[in-house]
């Protein structure tokens, strides 16, 4: 251990009277910061549709692509959805739409279908579009992409401490296992592979039915889901982790009726700001645009 | 005068029958089965459940590719390999069996403690039941048996089929000696945790984001909850190889996490709790949160 390099412990929570949030992501001041970081604020819009699922298994495909489309319209400042889906995709480009296929919580078809139909719709060649998780190392289309859309629904994470967007590039390294070190700390670092580098337009953090605790081998029961029904969309992946990670953080305390942290921290979130310079996780630094069902929102 | 022979022959050969059942009983409850004997031997049909006939056995690296990063934890508890068998039936939801076959007894029991949630049911050496889930350890293997949706026949069923496994599972289940150093008065049993990696640690009890005690492979660590009288304390016990990591290790403690320790290792923390370290050649007792110091001072003298 480098010996001159604060370490950051416990005892930084308790002397910020913030232990009660020593599983989220603003309980620090931010030091250390990446030289590529920037004063400037990271929009993060967090949409929400009562009747988009009324709970696990279930969602209304016509209320999730109208969130879609709407989070996309304000996020980008345009006029109409096709207006900012232009701006994600432009005709002789190549997408690809990194999904999650995690059997318990998937990244609803629906809401990659409406990417790909958005994608069409704006003249990319759809024989250039592909919606890919396991095989995104050997899927032709990401490997001549120029541009790459995330999608995954968040949940809890054994060792992570929460599945992220920024999580859900592991699959684009052969040996993923290699970035499960100290919780999946340096996750950030796949981002910065000459082969992801500044390709990725748009992140869609799922949270229609996000999972907030999980145990065992299989990490789920559905008794740990709820019916959120919203969806957090960012050009910042750091701004929309860390914000849904303020989410499920306030669902725990509240479920278990006590501070219930996410646990392992997810520290890979705050070193993708602090260390990779990729995003924004702190509040200060993201400009939060809420929109639709307010109640229960939890931020 | 009897002969040796006849000395042998009038009363010891149902005596060698006993010895010789008693051997064999021996032989069969300290020699552990391997994942290809339970394979044969855990039934394949529960209740309305039958077992489909693609049992697969994952190691250490394919475990990644069945439960993602999850594997972690079991790695971390010198996972050797895992048998998973899917139960199915008409109109109930699917049964999942995982035989995890672990490094030593001691750390089936260790990633047993992992979870601990959960209603204490009498499966195994230990078992818990919870919303969809039974885990239980037994010698070198923890069993969970999952069900992908909760009913009332498939728990029953579960449990059925937890009974069956752990019957069928030979060896000898020991705790690890760690355990027994914990101070006995007060110690809430239901909160134990053993342990050999930080990453484990930091999910139970945040520490710190390094590895400032230097766990490892080769440390032993216990985590334990006190209650006595109306005060409330957490504990941390780790032993380490050499007696020079120890020592090591207590010093980067105190630098990383107490450096306003007073002479006796203690510290008032900022949420008017007391932390306190002690050494005992290889062996580290911290006293991670106690609400008075008095309580700290007995935890710690009560470690030898």
């Amino acid at each position: 251990m480098n010996d001159k390099k604060h370490v950051v412990t416990r005892r930084d929570f308790l002397r910020s009277g913030s232990c009660a949030v020593m599983g989220s992501l603003f309980g620090l001041p931010l030091v250390g910061r990446a030289a590529t970081q920037t004063t400037q604020k990271s929009r993060v819009v967090l949409i929400r549709d009562q009747k988009a699922s009324d709970g696990y298994g279930a969602l209304n495909e016509r209320a999730v692509v109208e969130m879609l489309d709407e989070a996309v319209t304000v996020l980008l400042g345009t006029a109409d959805p096709a207006s900012a889906w232009r701006r994600i995709a432009k005709p002789d480009d190549i997408v690809g739409i990194k999904s999650n296929v995690w059997h318990h919580l998937p990244t609803p078809q629906e809401l990659e279908n409406a990417i790909v139909a958005r994608l069409v719709e704006v003249g990319v060649d759809g024989q250039n579009i592909s919606v890919d998780d396991r095989g995104v190392d050997r899927n032709p289309v990401f490997e001549e992409s120029t541009v790459l859309i995330n999608i995954r629904p968040m949940r809890t994470h054994h060792w992570s401490g929460l599945g992220t967007l920024l999580k859900n590039y592991i699959m684009f390294v052969p040996q993923p296992w290699m970035y499960h070190g100290n919780a999946c700390e340096r996750l950030g670092a796949i981002w910065q592979k000459p082969h992801i580098r500044n390709k990725t337009r748009l992140n869609i953090l799922v949270m229609l039915t996000p999972l907030f605790h999980g145990v065992g081998p299989h990490h789920f029961s559905r008794s740990y889901t709820w019916p959120y029904a919203g969806l957090i969309v960012s050009a910042d992946p750091v701004a929309a982790d860390a914000t849904g990670a303020r989410i499920i953080q306030v669902k725990r305390n509240i479920h278990f009726g006590e501070d219930r942290p996410i646990s392992p921290r997810p520290l890979h979130i705050e070193a993708a700001d602090k260390k990779f310079g990729l995003g924004s996780s702190h509040p200060d630094r993201i400009e939060l645009i809420k929109l639709g069902w307010d109640k229960n929102s939890f931020i | 005068m009897k002969t040796d022979f006849h000395i042998l022959t009038s009363w010891s050969l149902p005596g060698l029958i006993t010895i010789g059942t008693l051997l064999l009983f021996m032989i069969q409850s300290t020699h552990a089965n391997t994942i290809e004997d339970l394979q044969a031997i855990i039934p394949g049909q529960v209740g309305r459940w039958s077992a489909q006939t693609d049992d697969r056995v994952f190691d250490e690296k394919t475990i990644f590719s069945y439960i993602d990063g999850a594997a972690e934890v079991y790695r971390a508890y010198n996972f050797k390999r895992c048998l998973s068998r899917r139960y199915t039936t008409l109109n109930g939801p699917a049964i999942i069996l995982d035989v995890f076959e672990m490094g030593s007894s001691e750390d089936a029991y260790g990633v047993f403690t992992h979870d601990l949630d959960g209603v204490k049911v009498a499966v195994g050496q230990d078992g818990r039941l919870r919303p969809g889930w039974l885990s239980f350890w037994r010698a070198c293997y923890f069993v969970s048996i999952y069900m992908e949706e909760e009913t009332a026949a498939a728990q029953q069923a579960v449990m059925e089929l937890g009974r069956l496994a752990a019957d069928n599972i030979t060896g000898n289940s020991t705790t690890p000696e760690i355990i027994d150093m914990l101070p006995t008065v007060g110690l809430q049993n239901d909160t134990i945790r053993y342990l050999h990696h930080f990453i484990v640690l930091n999910y139970h009890y945040y520490l710190s984001d390094e590895n400032i005690l230097n766990i490892s492979a080769e440390t032993d660590a216990a985590l334990a909850e006190y209650q006595i009288k109306k005060q409330s304390a957490r504990m941390l016990l780790v032993k380490y190889p050499t007696a020079e990591i120890a020592v090591e290790s207590r010093a980067s403690f105190l630098k990383h996490y107490l450096p306003d320790a007073d002479k006796k290792g203690m510290v008032l923390l900022e949420n008017n709790k007391w932390a306190a370290i002690n050494i005992h050649e290889k062996l580290l007792v911290i006293v991670l949160e106690a609400d008075s110091r008095r309580l700290a001072e007995q935890l710690l003298d009560n470690v030898q």
